[in-house]
């Protein structure tokens, strides 16, 4: 096992596309690193560029505190995982296996020793002798991890491994690729562009844009503490809501007002938010969390001091436990590049609500117990705690400790 | 009010549908039955005349090498009187077919697998591998193809006298090899083309060296079309007559392939030719690349990269 380092790494393709662009990335050692973002934000060009299947055009990798920029890849003692298996057609389950043991000339018995092991632990001791071909999509993908598992390498990288995956099997193999490093600990730095898998499975999660690296932290602290518009856009779904607001302060403390309403900001939140005092009476683009909303029904009483929201509810989508209440405010969507470009890449259904005029589509997440219809009006409460403030010039997360360049 | 609207219309929905599900299928299989109908008439019936003109002249050389020369030469559409095996061998002796059938054997064998060897490593490296000229030596192979035989003919066979191979096995071989490269390079190059890059790159991270990547996963990988490739070369091989004649044309009648030896026997004799022993002599060239061919078909088999990749 080893730790994994890249210090302003680039990629540059023939053509000028800076894919890359000074990456700077600490993976420690055992550390599960999820790299994800938009497709063509350079996250699989980076791993490709770990694994030495791409040249890297500058900057340095290490692998274990060794320098490996022109070392090929069977010199890296790694092992990857294919979005597409890239399994070997003409050879059994056994023989893809071993593969890549054999030509490490190791022992016959140790080859048959961790193929076994490998086999038991992903539930394929059945299948050996199959060909991939005769294998269901599910039992592909355990081979190729089963293919990385056996070399007992420095570190694995996976290159959205579960894609190909339907939904349910999905959940389980993500459950299984959790207990399995769990159990192994060995660095893995996994790409994805789905935003589950990031928050489900990594110990920290690298969001990039673009070649260029927007934050690097724990999945909570992501969610919690978005540094940007971009990352605060693309974590968590359904994804935030925005809208351009102004700060004011009035007889009772500060408040935020958006689209004919005023949420008060309590105090504890300029404390956190060292600067946002300095936006008072200016304008900022506040972003709330869909599940930061309740229906006031639902919530029953246990909203004590949250704000009342009334609104329509223009769609509603019945997840079971939860409810997503798609309604409208009367304030014109958020134009900056940052939400644009986040909203592109999200399975959003919202965008297939025509607009009308001036209006943007927010999305609340309440319970079930609400019963809300479409069409009916509900009163929402918002808890004013976790509201999010950004700089409508930068886009920046106002007091944000890694936003104070 | 919209969640209301949806429900009624499903609601409704089992009562509507049994009328026109009955009535879809109908509609359908005729839309589908009919294209294939019209085609399908004329295309098997094209296919069978094909099938006659290919069949035909096989059937009556082979049944030609029962008859005498009178009954060759009466009507075309008798069966012979008996059946010996007389002209076969005097065929397989006197105008030692035999001896030559082996020749072309052991020239095609070598010449079909260098062409394999050679084809298929230039063509993998070309589909594969970005390097500066990788284009214009894919062209120059390809340009190959534009060149007819014929034009190259006296300057081939000075290149080959100078090198001192001419009435050798190995010179014939290495002109097949030539002859037969420009095809195959353009073929296998555009079959690895469409093979998965990503089984290469696994690969070549569980270990394989860019030669060992090439013989043991992508080869295997690219096997139907190496057989398609290699039927065609054999095929064409086997039937080459312009190139031993020049190749071999000195006093090494020892040495000639069997297109030289069915040649020899109907000019020989001048008018007096052994027909018969013509079409024993053509029989036994047709025989083995039948079975070449029936055997390396069955090997075809599309989809051996299924289960690679997703």
């Amino acid at each position: 096992m080893a730790s994994i380092v890249l210090n302003s790494v680039d990629k540059i393709y023939a053509g000028g596309v800076k894919a890359v662009n000074g990456l700077n990335l600490e993976i420690r050692d055992g550390e599960f690193m999820v790299l994800v973002g938009p497709s063509g934000c350079g996250k699989s060009t980076a791993l490709r560029m770990i694994a030495g299947l791409e040249d890297i055009s500058g900057g340095e990798i290490l692998i274990g505190e060794k320098v490996v920029n022109h070392l090929p890849p069977k010199d890296r003692d790694i092992a990857m995982v294919f979005q597409n298996y890239a399994l070997y057609p003409h050879m059994t389950v056994e023989e893809n296996l071993a593969f890549g043991l054999k030509l490490r000339k190791m022992p016959k018995a140790e080859i048959s020793k961790r193929v076994g092991e490998a086999a038991r632990m992903l539930g394929l001791e059945q299948y050996l002798k199959r060909k991939p071909a005769a294998l269901s999509g599910g039992q592909r993908q355990r081979v190729a991890m089963g293919r990385a598992i056996v070399r007992e390498p420095q570190a694995f990288l996976m290159d959205e491994p579960l894609s190909n995956l339907d939904a349910k099997l999905r959940v389980s193999m993500r459950a299984s690729l959790n207990t399995m490093h769990e159990r192994l600990g060995v660095t893995t730095v996994y790409v994805t562009h789905d935003q589950v898998e990031a928050m489900t499975l990594g110990d920290r999660v690298c969001v990039l844009r673009d070649g260029l690296l927007q934050q690097v932290d724990t999945p909570q602290n992501l969610f919690d503490n978005p540094v940007n518009l971009f990352v605060a856009g693309f974590m968590g779904s359904p994804s935030m809501n925005f809208v351009n607001a102004e700060l004011v302060r009035g007889d009772g403390g500060a408040a935020v007002a958006f689209a004919g309403y005023k949420l008060p900001v309590p105090d504890a939140t300029f404390a956190e938010k060292p600067g946002l005092d300095q936006f008072i009476g200016r304008q900022v683009i506040l972003g709330i969390r869909p599940s930061d909303f309740e229906d006031s029904v639902a919530a029953n009483g246990h909203a004590g001091g949250w704000v009342r929201l009334p609104v329509r509810a223009e769609v509603t989508e019945e997840l079971g436990s939860e409810i997503n209440v798609l309604f409208l405010i009367d304030a014109p969507p958020v134009q900056h590049q940052d939400t644009v470009a986040a909203a592109d890449t999200g399975d959003d259904e919202d965008a297939t609500l025509p607009l009308v005029g001036d209006k943007s589509l927010w999305t609340a997440r309440v319970n079930s117990r609400s019963h809300v219809r479409p069409g009916q009006n509900i009163e929402l409460v918002v808890d004013t705690h976790n509201l999010h403030f950004f700089d409508p010039t930068s886009g920046l997360s106002i007091g944000h400790a890694g936003a104070r360049v | 009010m919209a969640a209301n609207t949806t429900g009624t219309t499903s609601a409704a929905d089992p009562v509507h549908k049994p009328s026109p599900r009955t009535a879809v299928p109908h509609a359908r299989r005729k839309r589908s039955r009919n294209p294939i109908g019209v085609f399908g008439t004329l295309s098997h019936v094209a296919l069978a005349i094909w099938a006659i003109l290919i069949i035909g002249p096989i059937v009556w050389t082979f049944l030609a090498s029962f008859k005498t020369n009178t009954e060759i030469f009466g009507d075309a559409l008798t069966l012979p009187a008996s059946y010996g095996w007389d002209a076969w061998g005097r065929a397989w002796e006197k105008a030692h077919i035999g001896q030559y059938m082996l020749n072309t054997v052991f020239v095609v064998a070598c010449s079909t697998a260098g062409t394999m060897l050679l084809g298929s490593m230039a063509a993998y490296v070309l589909a594969r591998y970005k390097f500066p000229g990788n284009r214009a030596v894919y062209y120059l192979f390809v340009s190959g193809m534009t060149f007819p035989v014929f034009l190259a003919l006296v300057p081939l066979f000075f290149v080959v006298r100078n090198l001192g191979l001419i009435d050798t096995h190995l010179g014939v071989i290495l002109v097949y090899i030539a002859y037969s490269l420009p095809f195959t390079v353009f073929f296998l190059s555009a079959f690895f083309k469409t093979l998965p890059t990503s089984v290469a790159e696994a690969a070549m991270m569980d270990g394989c060296s860019h030669t060992r990547t090439f013989f043991q996963i992508m080869m295997p990988m690219a096997k139907p079309g190496l057989i398609s490739i290699t039927i065609f070369n054999i095929l064409g091989q086997w039937n080459q007559y312009l190139l031993p004649i020049v190749l071999l044309s000195g006093n090494v009648e020892d040495k000639w392939l069997i297109t030289q030896g069915v040649a020899n026997i109907s000019t020989s004799a001048g008018y007096e030719a052994d027909w018969p022993g013509m079409f024993a002599a053509l029989s036994m060239a047709i025989i083995p690349v039948m079975v070449v061919y029936i055997v390396f078909q069955r090997q075809i088999q599309s989809g051996l990269t299924s289960g690679a990749v997703k």
